[in-house]
């Protein structure tokens, strides 16, 4: 059984991850790949190593997939992922390794900023995402809101 | 006039953009908004001020913003909404409004389906 891994860089605020979770949710009711999962290369959690280590100690999969969740396949995608791919497949000779291509050109991607455009709200509503970071909170301080008054745990907002 | 402005990282890598240009291309060819303009947030010109000084002179009376980014970072959160007042303040007779960063968007979803080769 092939699994299929997004990969993407991590972030240390909290709540970055939103995004890729929402597309890793959506991916598993698809059901294209009977297991989805993310790895990070830095900061965030699960590192792309621990989600490796996990899949390869489900006896069902032989082969993982990762999918590179970049726009252009620039030094991430062609350095550092090999890279941190090299140390797994030694680690685990049984798993077959393959890449698929960073996000790049598609037309749809224009559809998509359109959407987004026609959503586009006023200044008031330009800070919901740090809102919603902050819900987030995983009370670490590497993260930029640490302390500050968006921070529900760091002190900030007693 | 309605202007639509992309926002977006910037890299130093030669040809990180090339396909973001070409996104921008297809955005221009969709005939939607008269202007199309692309701001970036640090290595490449023109910076986000710049290009909506730009707009603005090319008589834009409406900026929408997007960010062409995938995640809820530092930037999407705080910014480039910094950067929208700051261009607010220096362009008071300006409408500006801005929209969801692209990572958010279910068509990504699609594509990453058909970038996975099985």
């Amino acid at each position: 059984m092939t699994a299929l891994v997004l990969f993407s860089h991590g972030s240390l605020l909290c709540g970055a991850g939103e995004a890729l979770e929402a597309h890793a949710t959506r991916l598993r009711e698809i059901g294209q790949f009977e297991r989805v999962e993310i790895g990070y290369l830095n900061y965030s959690e699960p590192s792309l190593a621990t989600t490796v280590e996990a899949l390869a100690g489900d006896t069902s999969v032989t082969e993982i997939q990762i999918l590179p969740y970049f726009l252009a396949p620039g030094y991430f995608v062609k350095r550092a992922l090999p890279a941190a791919l090299e140390p797994l497949k030694n680690q685990f000779p049984r798993l077959s390794f393959t890449v698929a291509p960073a996000i790049g050109f598609d037309t749809r991607l224009a559809d998509a900023l359109l959407d987004a455009a026609e959503g586009a709200r006023e200044s008031d509503a330009w800070r919901e995402p740090l809102e919603r970071a902050s819900s987030s909170c995983r009370g670490v301080d590497t993260c930029p809101l640490f302390a500050t008054p968006a921070c529900p745990k760091g002190g900030g907002a007693a | 006039m309605k202007a639509l402005l992309v926002l977006v990282h910037g890299s130093p890598t030669a040809g990180a953009n090339d396909a973001m240009r070409e996104v921008v291309e297809e955005l221009r060819g969709r005939g939607v908004y008269p202007l199309v303009e692309v701001g970036f947030m640090e290595c490449n010109a023109p910076s986000i001020p710049e290009a909506i000084t730009a707009l603005t002179e090319r008589g834009a009376k409406e900026i929408i913003a997007v960010p062409y980014f995938l995640h809820t970072g530092t930037h999407v959160c705080d910014d480039l909404p910094t950067l929208l007042e700051e261009g607010k303040a220096r362009h008071p007779q300006v409408h500006f409004r801005m929209g969801d960063y692209l990572g958010l968007s279910p068509v990504l979803t699609t594509i990453l389906t058909e970038r996975a080769t099985r």
